[in-house]
């Protein structure tokens, strides 16, 4: 530690804001490394084993449980919208539609429900968006 | 001007009527006075004329051009899509950069099987999204042609942090062939080419439907989207629940991963961002401090005209003569 050292710690202290470094200086990590391994060798050894141990058997269990739970927000919550009141009117008109297209004879129309499928996904995309940015990272 | 000449013509129609009763009150304050009974009218004809005129001009523009012909339909449109509040979207808010390095990943494993990337240098990962030494690890997995060598030879070398991301097909026929026919578009600047940018992907990505609505027509090889204009399209829905898993323990569901690969993607097509908006910021701190100084030295320019005097002194009445 030199005076220019000193200089610059106090000024780093001194300034309101502080500066972000996306990796430690080499310097820094070697000092860290040698000092963990003077210390802990043996004990930190048969710890971080131990640990890993049961963190593999976690992870293993949590993993399975997760992937059959994970529920996309955004189909929930547009399901939500969907079945709301606010969407109520478009529910009703794409319903109707997909009855009448789905009962009708064969060559006696070419309609489809696209366009109110439109109608629906629109309402519901736009009641969902503020409710799925609040659940999402 | 209109509403007066109106309101004058009713009254003088009513003094008109109430001509028999001989009320000349009106007629003495109007400054057009004579016969009161059948000049009004006259007088008001062109006003009339030109009102009939001035609103038949305007309907027949309605006529002529008020309903708008729709070329396409909503289908061949696509849906739009709505707005999501995206956090790098705000003026004082940087790309998250831990969704960055999820979108990373998620273009890795996913899209990075169809879709190049073929702007984006290893060496712009450095930094925003990986570290150097990550992005170094990353490059060398890939081969990359060298120089030519003294026969004029050109050899494999592993990939360094100046290489390109690699494209998964070695030209676009390449890339058509293997999929039925559909190119999938290079994805470097695709948030700033595609209308609705990051809302349109986003939507597109987890907007696939169960199944299409009620007698859609859905082509050949083609999918059903409604954001997709045409909503025929040939890229399948590709990500699922539990798809990635992410390093940060996040859970990998179809709306996170869509958003965390969306915010990568406008990092992509647009890595300047974070350093534009910060060079946005100090334009408004230089331009407030310059314009704090001018305020104060226009104060202090301004000083001596503020605070002078102007002193009338009227002579003595004794004295002066009137």
């Amino acid at each position: 530690m030199g005076i220019w050292d000193t200089l610059t710690d106090l000024i780093e202290a001194a300034t309101p804001w502080t500066t972000a470094e996306a990796e430690a200086s080499v310097a820094q990590e070697e000092q860290a490394k040698e000092t963990t391994e003077t210390k802990e060798e043996p004990e930190a050894e048969e710890a971080a084993a131990k640990e890993e141990d049961a963190e593999e058997e976690e992870e293993e269990e949590e993993e399975e449980e997760d992937e059959e739970d994970l529920v996309d927000p955004k189909e929930t919550f547009e399901e939500e919208c969907r079945q709301s009141k606010q969407c109520a009117p478009v529910k009703h008109h794409f319903d109707e539609c997909v009855d009448r297209v789905t009962n009708a004879t064969e060559d006696s129309t070419k309609e489809d429900c696209v366009e109110e499928f439109f109608h629906l996904a629109h309402c519901a995309t736009q009641c969902a968006a503020p409710k799925l940015w609040s659940v999402l990272k | 001007m209109l509403a007066r000449s109106c309101l004058r013509s009713t009254r003088a129609i009513a003094s008109a009527r109430n001509g028999a009763v001989k009320i000349t009150k009106r007629a003495a304050s109007s400054s057009s006075s004579g016969s009161a009974a059948d000049s009004p009218l006259r007088m008001n004809i062109a006003a009339v004329a030109a009102t009939t005129v001035a609103a038949g001009s305007i309907a027949w523009y309605y006529h002529l051009y008020g309903p708008t012909a729709h070329a396409m339909t909503p289908a061949e449109e696509g849906l739009h899509a709505p707005k999501y509040p995206w956090v790098h979207e705000q003026f004082f808010k940087t790309f998250d950069h831990q969704a960055l390095r999820r979108g990373f990943q998620v273009y890795r494993e996913v899209c990075a099987s169809c879709h190049s990337l073929s702007r984006v240098p290893y060496r712009a990962l450095v930094g925003t999204i990986l570290t150097s030494d990550e992005a170094k690890a990353l490059a060398e997995e890939n081969e990359y042609d060298t120089e030519p060598n003294d026969q004029g030879e050109i050899e494999k070398r592993p990939g360094k942090l100046a290489d390109y991301l690699p494209s998964p097909y070695p030209n676009d026929e390449a890339a058509r062939f293997s999929n039925n026919g559909a190119l999938p578009p290079d994805l470097s600047l695709i948030v700033k080419a595609r209308h609705g940018g990051c809302n349109y992907i986003f939507s597109l990505l987890t907007g696939y439907p169960d199944e299409p609505p009620a007698g859609a027509q859905v082509g050949d090889g083609l999918n059903f989207n409604p954001y997709f204009p045409g909503t025929g399209i040939a890229m399948a829905r590709v990500l699922y629940e539990g798809l990635v898993d992410y390093e940060d323990e996040t859970p990998a569901t179809t709306s996170q991963m869509a958003k965390d690969v969306v915010e990568f993607l406008n990092w992509a097509a647009e890595p300047e961002l974070d350093d534009r908006k910060r060079m946005g910021m100090k334009v408004l701190v230089v331009t407030s401090v310059m314009f704090a100084l001018s305020v104060w030295v226009k104060r202090y320019k301004w000083a001596w005209v503020k605070s002078r005097k102007i002193v009338y002194d009227p002579p003595k009445s004794g004295n002066s003569r009137h």
